[in-house]
């Protein structure tokens, strides 16, 4: 019993002192995690990938808000035994390699064309601009009450066919949008 | 008898009631803790399960940061009432969310712990990890109070009580009646070994049981009691046995003789052991047989049928009985299978098993106990040692009987000898006083002799009736004579002197019978009995020599003897006659008959004994001893005929004596030419002095008496030498002061040539002893016969 006191003990000392040193995560620090979180609440399908050993390919599109935090959060894990990769994308091209792809709320004129491009493509797509999700972005980030949450357009992930867990969906918003292109 | 059989009852309900008890309730126990325990994990794992759905419902509300949706999520938990707390921490540990949403921070853990479930006093709380692939995002705490297990263990107690208080009933139906197998037989055993012990009957058994082991133990005590009656069977017929040998050694210790100890012996074994036949037989060493002394009384009829008598001889061949000769019990279990006469004869007769016991004393057999039954086989060890011990009993009290018989004999033996010495001892006395008595009588009839004879003898013109009456005086002073001397006979051993004569014995007879007429015919008339006489006379009688008188005493003494035996009348008849043998004649015989009582045997051997009689006071036991004595006085012989009921014939038996010797003996002459001679009589009796001088004065002699022994030597002495001399001295014996032999003595002193005659009382006495004194010329009797006293004179001057 006092091993395992003493073992407690140090668990919760190793949390605390992790917790200290993450104290107060900065906005893109926790849109970081989402990112990361999305790829297991989200399911895509064989054909996203080109390869069965693809690498799983998170795009940040334009401007990168994470500067490294996302490289961070994302280091050494995988998704279903996939390598997961962050790539900076800069060509609305390369987009579609990408299986979670984040749009800045600064490219948001950009967004449309990447939408376009990206249509019907199993991308998830993923922007803190506000109405995004209404534009078609499949999952908004909105900053509510000093919380970021979450808004999902249900039919563009879809006609993406990826399958968002209802876990996810759960804690999201759903947003009717018409899907852009139709 | 309840109380005493209710314990193994009870016990064994108990025992059954108590054992389904401890089962029920080890059970019970072990159902409620294996309950208790199952049910808290279950309820770990329910929670477990509930706290990994909640926990995973979770993982999008800690992945994006949504403590609504987590509370809502947490709120799932109302549907179960027993959850009374949850909380989700996030990744770094920080509370999260909370259910219910009320709850105090405060009574959350501030951290969460370590993934698991434990008990916390009536509640049960757990951490579970929430995670979203192998990330965790957070921490799930749930906290479950256990009224869930307070509630199903209310209602298993519930249940519990039922079940126990429903199989205590049942069991205890089942146990009563599970417990009668057992105890039912070992009551049943109980109940049995009470009888056995309450009653000693030994013939009861236990019922079979059901139960193996019981029904061994009840085959086992039903052995043992079969065990038990046959050993108790053996004692009691030991006992019985024992009683028997017992009864029968009281029974012949009473009996001294032979015959009744072996019927006694054979009658208790014929009854009591019992068997068919029994007998006793006797063994004869010198002849090597064996005969039959006894027979039991109940074997009588069977033995008759065996030719197995009293008294039969049975020879000691190679069988059996040889066997008990040596003294050995032999034991025949089946006669049929013996090839001896004697077991044969035996299994003729139907008799199959034989023993035969040796009596033994001193270790020689003297006779074998035989005892048979009808079946073969029949006889047990117990009975042969019985007939052992029995016939070793019956050895030493015959033995006994037969030394008891001896002594007993000695002992007659010597009363007998004491008897007779005792007898002498009377006729000696008796014979002395009879002697004092005959000198008395003597004297006493001296007087009368001498004068009958005398005036007999010179008296011629005496009438004829004078003559007669004295002749008969003059023959019963003769009879008194001899009777008188004969008296001595009873103390004498030696025969007395006979004076014997030519006896004509019919002629005796003819005298006795006058002499007896009143006692065989005016005494029976007086009392109205009627005696008839016959007399046979043969007329060719032979003459014998005997003494008159005794033969006179004998023949009345008979014919007293033949009327006593005749109390109601009867025939008394005297036969004489003559006994031839090849022509010459050789004896004289008077036969006395009378139609009386008769003797009988032991009678007819005893009445020659002296004072042996059979006429009680009136009888003196004398009469036959006297004949019987006369009878042999004259080398005659006597016998007696007698059958009781139909009289008695005596016989005498005279030897007959030849003519010379009657020719020389018959010698008085009637008349002598007598000398005139001076005598001198000396006696103290005057009567005898004065019939003497009258009697020999009578003759011419010149008589000069004297009264004493003194006077007579004196008066001798005075004449001496003179003219007056005396030619022959009479002195008489007995006399005061001076007797007869003193006189004697001086006489001849003075004068040897002078003869001297004594005269006494005793005188037959001493011719008998030759006791004649010295100095005494002749000894003549009492009294004196005037004929002896001139034969004597002349014989002694001449």
């Amino acid at each position: 019993m006092g091993v395992l006191r003493v073992l407690a003990a140090l668990v919760a000392a190793t949390v605390l002192l992790a917790g200290s040193v993450c104290a107060a995560p900065s906005e893109y620090q926790v849109k970081a995690v989402f990112l990361f979180n999305f790829s297991r609440f989200v399911e895509w399908p064989p054909s996203a990938f080109a390869s069965s050993d693809a690498p799983f390919v998170i795009g940040v599109f334009g401007y990168d808000p994470f500067g490294n935090q996302l490289d961070e959060t994302t280091r050494g894990e995988t998704v279903n035994g996939r390598p997961l990769l962050i790539r900076r994308v800069h060509n609305v091209s390369d987009a579609a390699d990408c299986q979670i792809l984040f749009v800045h709320a600064s490219e948001a004129t950009r967004l449309d064309g990447i939408l376009a491009v990206l249509n019907h493509r199993s991308t998830l797509t993923v922007s803190d601009l506000d109405d995004a999700a209404r534009h078609g972005v499949m999952i908004a980030l909105a900053t509510q009450e000093k919380r970021i949450r979450l808004r999902v357009n249900v039919d563009s992930a879809r006609a993406a066919h990826l399958t968002i867990s209802s876990k996810l969906l759960r804690s999201a918003q759903i947003v009717d949008a018409p899907v852009s292109g139709d | 008898m309840a109380p005493d059989i209710a314990p193994i009852r009870k016990k064994l309900m108990k025992m059954l009631l108590l054992t389904s008890g401890i089962v029920l309730l080890f059970t019970c126990a072990s159902f409620f803790a294996y309950e208790f325990l199952t049910f808290r994990q279950s309820v770990v794992r329910q929670l477990d399960t509930l706290a990994q759905a909640i926990a995973s419902n979770s993982t999008a509300a800690l992945a994006f940061d949504n403590p609504d949706d987590a509370r809502s999520i947490l709120a799932a938990f109302k549907a179960d009432p027993h959850i009374v707390a949850a909380a989700l921490y996030d990744q770094s540990g920080a509370l999260f969310a909370s259910y219910p949403e009320a709850l105090a921070t405060n009574s959350l853990p501030a951290t969460p712990e370590i993934t698991g479930y434990r008990f916390e006093g009536s509640h049960v709380v757990g951490f579970e990890p929430v995670r979203q692939g192998n990330k965790q995002l957070g921490t799930l705490f749930v906290k479950s109070d256990l009224k869930a297990i307070q509630q199903r263990f209310q209602l298993y107690g519930l249940i519990m009580t039922l079940v126990v208080a429903l199989s205590a009933v049942l069991a205890y139906f089942v146990s009563y009646r599970q417990q009668s197998l057992i105890s039912r037989p070992i009551l049943q055993l109980v109940e049995t070994a009470r009888a056995v012990s309450d009653r000693q009957d030994y013939s009861v058994r236990a019922g079979p049981a059901d139960t193996f082991e019981i029904d061994l133990l009840t085959g086992a005590f039903n052995h043992m009691l079969t065990q038990v009656q046959q050993s108790e069977a053996r004692l009691r017929a030991q006992m019985s046995r024992m009683s028997l040998l017992q009864q029968i050694t009281v029974a012949i210790g009473d009996r001294q003789d032979l015959p009744s100890i072996f019927q006694v012996v054979l009658r208790s074994v014929e009854e009591n052991l019992p068997i068919d036949f029994g007998c006793i037989c006797l063994y004869n060493a010198a002849t090597q047989t064996l005969s039959v002394s006894t027979i039991g009384a109940a074997s009588r009829s069977l033995s008759a049928s065996l030719d197995l008598i009293e008294q039969a001889a049975l020879p000691v061949d190679g069988n059996g009985l040889s066997q008990c000769i040596q003294g050995r019990l032999v034991y025949e279990p089946d006669v049929r299978e013996i090839q001896f006469a004697f077991p044969q004869r035996l299994a003729r007769g139907g008799l199959y098993s034989l023993v035969i016991a040796p009596l033994m004393v001193e270790s020689s057999v003297f006779g074998v106990l035989i005892a048979a039954r009808r079946a073969a086989h029949a006889f047990t060890s117990g009975d042969c040692e019985f007939l052992q011990q029995l016939s070793q009993h019956v050895a030493l009290a015959s033995h006994q009987a037969q030394l008891n018989s001896a002594l007993q004999n000695a002992y007659d033996d010597l009363r007998q000898s004491q008897n007779t010495v005792m007898q002498q001892e009377r006729l000696r006395a008796l014979g002395q006083m009879a002697s004092g008595i005959a000198h008395d009588i003597n004297n006493a009839i001296s007087p009368i002799a001498l004068y009958t004879e005398s005036l007999l003898e010179r008296e011629p013109n005496l009438s004829q009736r004078a003559r007669s009456s004295l002749t008969t005086i003059q023959r019963a002073i003769d009879d008194v004579a001899g009777t008188v001397a004969r008296m001595r006979e009873f103390y004498r051993q030696r025969e007395p002197q006979l004076t014997l004569a030519l006896v004509d014995l019919n002629r005796i007879v003819e005298q006795v019978l006058e002499l007896t007429h009143a006692k065989w015919y005016d005494l029976p008339q007086q009392h109205g009995v009627a005696i008839e006489l016959r007399t046979e006379f043969a007329t060719d009688l032979p003459g014998i020599m005997g003494a008159e008188g005794e033969i006179r005493d004998a023949l009345t003494n008979l014919i007293f003897n033949a009327v006593d035996a005749m109390p109601e009348g009867g025939i008394l008849t005297l036969r004489t006659r003559a006994t031839r043998a090849s022509g010459d004649v050789q004896s004289a015989r008077i036969e006395i008959t009378d139609t009386g009582v008769g003797m009988d045997e032991e009678t007819r051997r005893r009445c020659l004994e002296p004072f042996f009689t059979t006429k009680g006071e009136r009888g003196t036991g004398l009469g036959l001893a006297m004949v019987y004595g006369m009878v042999q006085r004259h080398s005659a012989e006597f016998e007696i005929d007698s059958r009781v009921g139909h009289g008695t014939t005596m016989h005498m038996i005279f030897p007959a004596y030849t003519q010379a010797f009657l020719a020389t003996t018959r010698m008085p002459a009637t008349q002598f030419t007598q000398r005139r001679l001076r005598m001198l009589l000396v006696d103290d009796d005057p009567l005898i002095i004065k019939a003497m001088q009258d009697a020999l004065g009578a003759d011419g002699h010149l008589i000069t008496v004297a009264g004493g022994g003194q006077e007579g030597i004196d008066t001798f002495l005075r004449v001496h030498g003179t003219e007056e001399a005396f030619a022959v001295v009479f002195t008489d014996l007995g006399m005061p002061r001076i007797d007869g032999r003193r006189v004697a003595e001086s006489v001849k002193r003075l004068s040897p040539d002078t003869p001297v005659i004594l005269l006494t009382g005793w005188g037959q006495r001493m011719l008998a002893e030759n006791d004649i004194p010295p100095h005494v010329d002749r000894v003549l009797s009492k009294p004196p016969r005037l004929q002896e006293m001139r034969i004597a004179i002349r014989e002694l001057t001449e």
